[in-house]
């Protein structure tokens, strides 16, 4: 049982990290908290079951199809909603929320549940490491999302325009003064981020069915990895992964699967009384706080 | 209006025209018209509060006057967000140093060096954009392979942030640069060695705007000052002679009514 909670602990890591990835791109360049991200989530999976389905395009061709679309709705996301609220972070958080409460709450009235709305997997098959079977498609999640989170650290670390995005990000006031046009960065931002979060979701939903609640719980955990790791800090995205992935296998294994759920919130308010900032975040200066 | 400056047949690089600006009911900057000549450096002065800054914010974009207009190289700026008003050539410093805090002192001007100004400016070629940096920080006195360069910039000593602020005027490759108290907080020693970078930049061409409590220093370089109180202009000329006039010296020690 240990075998078996160690790996799927690690899979489950992985996948938190690939959910959150994107959320905390975009806070990381922009400071927009996009609470319609576990829609986009949704909304991309529908989107390449439409493709393949529907109008019988081939599943590789809808998958970066879906990438992109949704990637465009972030960026329309940013021009038509976004950019009249920037700055007034509450605001933002309810426009963005109400966004993704009427995609996911659309797909709803259209009723479309059940089996018939699944992804297929990339490749058929499975493998045996020790004694646990592991299937194919867990194994394109992990390397995917490894890579994925290895390559966003070293494009906002070592390339030139990565550093640029950081920088644009630590103070927008300075930016616009050497020539920076920061609404269109900030669009990027969360045209990134919609990207990402349609990756995460054609890499895992084929292992279940296609559920609007889904998008609630991608949502959920997006924001408790990166309240635990500190907003905006890749690092901290893949170790608040790592320490919540374990927490959730291990309850699940010894406690109960239907513990499992309220491990995010129980971190979230732990991290919110021991340390606010989160594992990796920066702890406010105290005159910035007052 | 004719000025005794040495640079007064050059042509006029921006014109401030009858520009004001209120919060709420304070009035910051009240019909304040001025011209800056290509290659001349100009001093704004006045005591706290008396709309320095203000004037700073209303021509880089930051803020957008209630009245009156901005032109530069006869084009009206008026209300263009700041992006757009640097991308023209225009770079400014901020009072409280504001750099890139995480990011190493030279990748600070990695920002800039992306811009689209430079981008255009050298025809899309620009070699290695690092190097670049290092030896723009070199030309505003880091030592060239000290290792403040590579420190996070948010670690730096002020005297070195303040430098950092200028060169990131540099690295845009601006034609008009305004430095919001760029002296303020600097030791004599500190002073000594900036001094002369600000007097090359005159000599190459560039045209400079500074705001400046430290008058002596300032009096030093600039060809001409403007002097501000309460929002609005009271004397305007070169150094020496604007300091005898009653209206800044009741200004600057207050007055008793």
């Amino acid at each position: 049982m240990l075998e078996v909670t160690l790996i799927y602990g690690f899979i489950n890591s992985v996948i938190l990290a690939l959910i959150a990835l994107g959320f905390s791109l975009t806070f990381s360049i922009s400071g927009v908290s996009n609470f319609a991200y576990g829609a986009l989530f949704i909304l991309a999976g529908y989107m390449v079951w439409i493709f393949v389905n529907l109008l019988s395009i081939p599943f590789a061709v809808a998958a970066i199809l879906s990438v992109l679309l949704t990637a465009l709705l972030g960026a329309g996301l940013y021009r038509f909603v976004l950019l009249r609220l920037r700055g007034l972070v509450i605001s933002e958080v309810i426009a963005t929320f109400g966004v993704g409460l009427a995609i996911l709450e659309f797909f709803r009235y259209l009723g479309w549940t059940g089996f018939e709305y699944t992804l297929p997997v990339f490749t058929d098959g499975s493998v045996m490491i020790g004694n646990t079977y592991i299937d194919h498609q867990r194994l394109w999640i992990v390397g995917a999302g490894t890579s994925l989170a290895v390559g966003l650290y070293l494009f906002t670390h070592y390339t030139k325009v990565g550093l640029a995005f950081r920088g644009i990000a630590q103070d927008e006031r300075t930016a616009l003064t050497l020539g920076v046009n920061t609404d269109r960065i900030a669009g990027i931002s969360v045209a990134f981020g919609a990207g990402l979060a349609a990756t995460a979701a054609i890499l895992i939903l084929p292992r279940g069915t296609i559920a609007v609640n889904e998008g609630y719980d991608v949502l959920v955990n997006a924001l408790a990895v990166c309240i635990i790791g500190g907003l905006g800090s890749t690092a901290g995205v893949v170790a608040a992964s790592f320490m919540l992935g374990y927490a959730q296998m291990f309850t699940d294994s010894y406690l109960g699967p239907h513990w499992k759920m309220i491990v995010p919130l129980i971190a979230i308010l732990l991290i919110l009384a021991v340390r606010p900032s989160g594992l990796f975040g920066k702890q406010k200066e105290l005159e910035e706080r007052i | 209006m004719t000025s005794p400056s040495p640079h007064s047949e050059k042509s006029v690089l921006l014109s401030v025209r009858d520009l004001s600006k209120s919060f709420g009911g304070v009035k910051a900057v009240t019909g304040v018209s001025f011209d800056v000549r290509e290659g001349e450096l100009l001093g704004i002065i006045g005591p706290n509060g008396s709309g320095k800054t203000t004037l700073v914010n209303l021509i880089t974009g930051f803020i957008t006057p209630d009245s009156g207009e901005v032109v530069y190289r006869g084009r009206n700026i008026t209300g263009l967000m700041p992006y757009r008003i640097a991308r023209l050539g225009i770079a400014r410093t901020f009072q409280m140093v504001r750099p890139f805090t995480a990011l190493a002192a030279f990748k600070n001007l990695i920002v800039p060096l992306f811009s689209p100004r430079v981008k255009s400016l050298s025809g899309g070629r620009y070699g290695d954009r690092d190097a670049v940096a290092k030896d723009l920080l070199e030309e505003v006195g880091f030592e060239r392979e000290s290792s403040v360069t590579y420190k996070p910039a948010g670690s730096l000593p002020h005297g070195y942030l303040k430098r950092l602020e200028l060169a990131k005027c540099l690295a845009l490759r601006a034609d008009l640069i305004i430095l919001d108290e760029l002296f303020s907080g600097l030791s004599i020693a500190e002073l000594a060695s900036i001094v002369p970078v600000i007097e090359k930049l005159v000599v190459e061409g560039k045209t400079v705007i500074m705001i400046e409590h430290r008058l002596r220093e300032l009096f030093r370089i600039a060809n001409r000052v403007v002097v501000l109180n309460f929002g609005t202009v009271i004397a305007e000329g070169i150094p020496s002679e604007v300091m005898q006039k009653d209206e800044v010296k009741q200004a600057y020690l207050g007055s008793e009514d």
